[in-house]
């Protein structure tokens, strides 16, 4: 740019605290003689309301092309000043500000010096508003429904927040009955509260309520891409067969009481179940699923008990099949969960009656494959349970602690001594944290044994004459075994897994996804209008996961708001494509993801509403294709001249 | 990440570079992220600590967008030296722009012999928005340190 744009130049006194270093009055004079001829005035205290009304109309008496503003931080007052030139009809892009206040006038102990220094930035500003750009804010719609994965705690909280606010809501969740890991487990810590009593009010609400009809839950559903970004987001699922029409169907179970056919029941790790069954008593929705790899009718053979006793037609429906759809949302909520660490350690491998905690929940519960009865695989009852904490923990593999171990295992310990009068209950430790006043409640009313041991590595199981024991080999303590629960670490759950690697989201050292900010952010990804809520961010219990769905839901209610556009910041990177050479460096490095490749023209395409302006991209460019607007090359550059000049 | 992602680096005329300083003071220009560094300079400011008038600041949005060719221009327009202040590890607003900005110092440091200026003039390292006196104290030990240095014209 040959010719310079009329600049004006205010110079703010900040109350005396500026001027009592730099001398505006030197300043003003060598202004007067810079050659680009500026429009310059001193004003008492910039920012104030009045003060700006005055500087507005000075502005638009002298209809300057560029503003420099030597005042304070742009940290605090840099929307203040663009709102000024936006009300003097000056494109508020055309603004730079001097921060002379904080880093010239507060560090420099000697005026001359203090008043050289403001000079020479006052200088560079000049040179570098030459080359400043009128950038324009976009306004984009956006939908306001929201997409929920998974319908544990967490997503049911967040969907129920969502729909309580009128928001439109659709909860997908894999399995083929919802409410997550709790609704499993028959006694909550820490005060030993019913499970499905707690969550079935709100799983009723969910389907029966008036909030029903905001929220479709989608069953046996799985996402399978994402595209789009925020307030704009297409999700692709696909659900899987349930051969089950749940409008007709009424859950009288008559199906699976006939049905000839029987599998493993996965959801109870035991017990059976039939071909077309419900997972277990009081499963919501209370429809049965048929598998479709046991099922005799479906693979080919002559049956159709549950058809012949079915009492209303048209409730099984043979015919059903992979049904594949897309769902357009503003936002997205993982809520994926967690699992158990699947693996028992070698010593304890395939021995009977050893349990994961999953699968002592569930012989605890009288929806459980014994009906809630203590007993071993024999069917005879135990007279030993020892409950290893931290199996798995503080490991090679699993390095950390799921914090939620010791309230199971304490939880454990209080059911089985009393639903069996004279049970021996060992707790083998490695650490304990029961935190909380709760919890030390359950804690100080704990009778179990306590044995610490070193290791798992220290851990041997053994038949002597008096029973099963586990040998602890660095203190020699026997600890009795006729039943060994296995408390392991937590760890992403498969839709955790899977999300992330869908939505590109990056993962901490254990896999859960990692938050924008692990203290400030921890409901919210990286990716704007991505929320987290439970815990796909990390090992929690379920008065978390409430609290997260909460959370989870009210940042999509405050970012996601009728009527109200997406204001996109102009301040973005935008790649020239006739200069991209296409090496693609710029999507390797963008920490948003906000840089997609367009396979057309072979070049690199930034979205504006991804970019967050951090310039990565621009550093990174080989062919210097990428512009940061509002610090482009020209600018820093122009800078750079100024102060060295 | 990697720091192998640094196509960036175009030759420069080095000779000039140093040459280039000007009689006086030196000049010291440091590229300061507006999150941490540059917050952290603010808050040098209102704890009234003192920053040698001889630098002057350049705000970025992250130090990730400083690439070495920046910082080699800067020498070549006249500086006697650069700073480029980041974010602690772990702490950057735009997750991993600072350790770019690290990864692309060192390779920046050794190129540098090559091109003929003296490593000593550059200067990375990571300022919280809460480092005050790190600020103060890291801008006056460079000033000293490359005032010291033989082709800085300084002190006449
Ligand atoms: S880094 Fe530059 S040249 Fe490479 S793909 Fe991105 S915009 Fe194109
Ligand atoms: S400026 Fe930063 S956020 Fe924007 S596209 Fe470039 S690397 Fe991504």
């Amino acid at each position: 740019m040959n010719k310079q744009p009329r600049t004006a130049v205010i110079l703010c006194t900040c109350s005396g605290i500026i001027s009592e270093k730099i001398d505006w009055d030197a300043v003003q004079a060598q202004l007067a003689e810079h050659p680009d001829k500026p429009v310059v005035t001193t004003d008492e205290l910039a920012c104030g309301a009045e003060n700006l009304e005055k500087l507005a109309a000075w502005l638009k008496e002298h209809q300057p092309e560029r503003v420099v503003v030597a005042a304070c931080s742009p940290r605090e007052h840099e929307r203040t000043f663009r709102g000024l030139l936006a009300s003097a009809g000056i494109n508020p892009y055309y603004l730079q500000m001097i921060n002379v206040r904080e880093q010239v006038a507060w560090v420099t102990a000697d005026p001359g010096e203090a008043t050289r220094k403001a000079a020479r930035l006052i200088g560079a500003a000049l040179k570098r508003v030459r080359h400043h750009q009128p950038l324009v804010e976009r306004h984009v719609p956006v939908r306001t429904d929201v997409a929920v994965i998974g319908a544990g705690p967490a997503g049911i909280q967040a969907a129920l927040t969502l729909a309580r606010a009128g928001r439109r809501v659709t909860l997908i969740e894999k399995e083929p009955f919802f409410g997550g890991m709790p609704v499993r487990f028959e006694e909550l810590f820490p005060n030993l509260e019913c499970g499905p009593c707690l969550l079935e009010p709100g799983m009723g609400e969910l389907l029966h309520g008036p909030e029903s009809e905001h929220i479709e839950l989608l069953t046996l559903t799985e996402v399978t891409e994402v595209k789009g970004s925020f307030g704009n987001w297409q999700l692709s699922l696909r659900q899987q067969p349930r051969y089950v029409n749940p409008e007709l169907c009424i859950g009288c179970m008559v199906c699976a009481a006939v049905c000839p056919e029987r599998r493993e029941n996965p959801w109870n790790c035991g017990g059976e179940l039939a071909a077309v069954d419900g997972p277990f008593v009081g499963a919501l929705p209370n429809l049965p699923h048929v598998d479709a790899a046991r099922c005799l009718k479906l693979n080919g053979q002559e049956c159709g008990a549950c058809l012949a006793e079915c009492p209303v037609e048209g409730a099984l429906d043979f015919g059903d099949t992979i049904r594949d759809s897309v769902v357009e949302a503003g936002a997205i909520i993982v809520a994926t969960g967690a699992e158990e660490l699947p693996v028992a350690p070698p010593a304890f491998a395939g021995k009977d009656n050893v349990f994961s905690a999953y699968s002592f929940e569930r012989l605890l519960a009288m929806t459980g494959p014994s009906g809630g009865e203590l007993v071993k695989g024999d069917g005879a009852a135990p007279a030993s349970l020892a409950i290893v904490q931290c199996a798995g923990s503080f490991d090679d593999a699993v390095t950390y602690c799921s914090g939620t171990c010791c309230q199971a295992a304490l939880k454990y310990a209080h059911i089985a001594a009393a639903k069996q009068e004279g049970l021996t209950v060992t707790r083998l430790v490695r650490e304990q944290v029961v935190a909380g006043v709760n919890a030390a409640r359950l804690f100080s009313h704990d009778h179990s044994q306590v044995v610490r041991y070193g290791g798992l590595g220290d851990l041997t199981v053994a038949e002597t004459d008096r029973g099963r024991v586990i040998v602890c080999g660095s203190n020699g303590a026997e600890v009795p075994a006729d039943m060994i629960v296995l408390c392991g670490p937590t760890v992403p759950g498969q839709g955790t897994t899977q999300t992330a690697r869908l939505l590109e989201l990056g993962v901490d050292d254990a896999g859960f996804i990692a938050p924008i900010h692990a203290l400030s952010g921890s409901f919210l990804s990286p990716l704007k209008g991505v929320y987290l809520a439970g815990t796909c961010r990390g090992p929690g219990d379920i008065r978390e996961a409430f609290a997260s769905g909460t959370a989870a839901a009210g940042v999509a209610l405050s970012e996601l708001v009728e009527g109200r556009d997406l204001t996109v910041d102009p301040q973005v990177a935008v790649v020239a494509a006739e200069q991209c050479a296409g090496c693609k460096s710029c999507i390797r490095v963008c920490p948003y993801k906000a840089i997609s490749w367009d396979d057309a023209t072979k070049t690199a395409d930034i979205s504006d509403i991804l970019c967050r302006g951090c310039g990565t991209c621009v550093a990174v460019c080989p062919a210097g294709a990428i512009t940061a607007q509002g610090f482009s090359r020209a600018m820093l550059r122009a800078e750079i001249e100024g102060v060295l000049s | 990440m990697s720091c192998r992602t640094m196509p960036n680096v175009a030759p420069h005329p080095a000779a000039e570079m140093v040459a280039a300083s000007a009689p006086g003071e030196v000049r010291i220009v440091a590229f300061l992220c507006n999150w941490c560094s540059y917050a952290g300079a603010d808050k040098t400011g209102m704890n009234q600590l003192p920053v040698p008038a001889e630098v002057s600041v350049v705000r970025v949005m992250c130090s990730g967008r400083v690439e070495p060719t920046l910082i080699l221009e800067t020498f070549q327009k006249g500086a006697d030296g650069v700073m480029v202040l980041a974010c602690h590890p772990g702490d950057c607003h735009y997750k991993e722009g600072n350790l770019r900005a690290f990864c692309r110092a060192e390779l920046l440091e050794r190129m540098m012999p090559q091109l003929g200026v003296d490593p000593a003039r550059f200067y990375f390292d990571y300022v919280s928005a809460a480092e005050a006196e790190k600020f103060s104290q890291v801008t006056n030990d460079f000033v000293a340190a490359v005032r010291g240095l033989a082709g800085t014209d300084s002190g006449r």
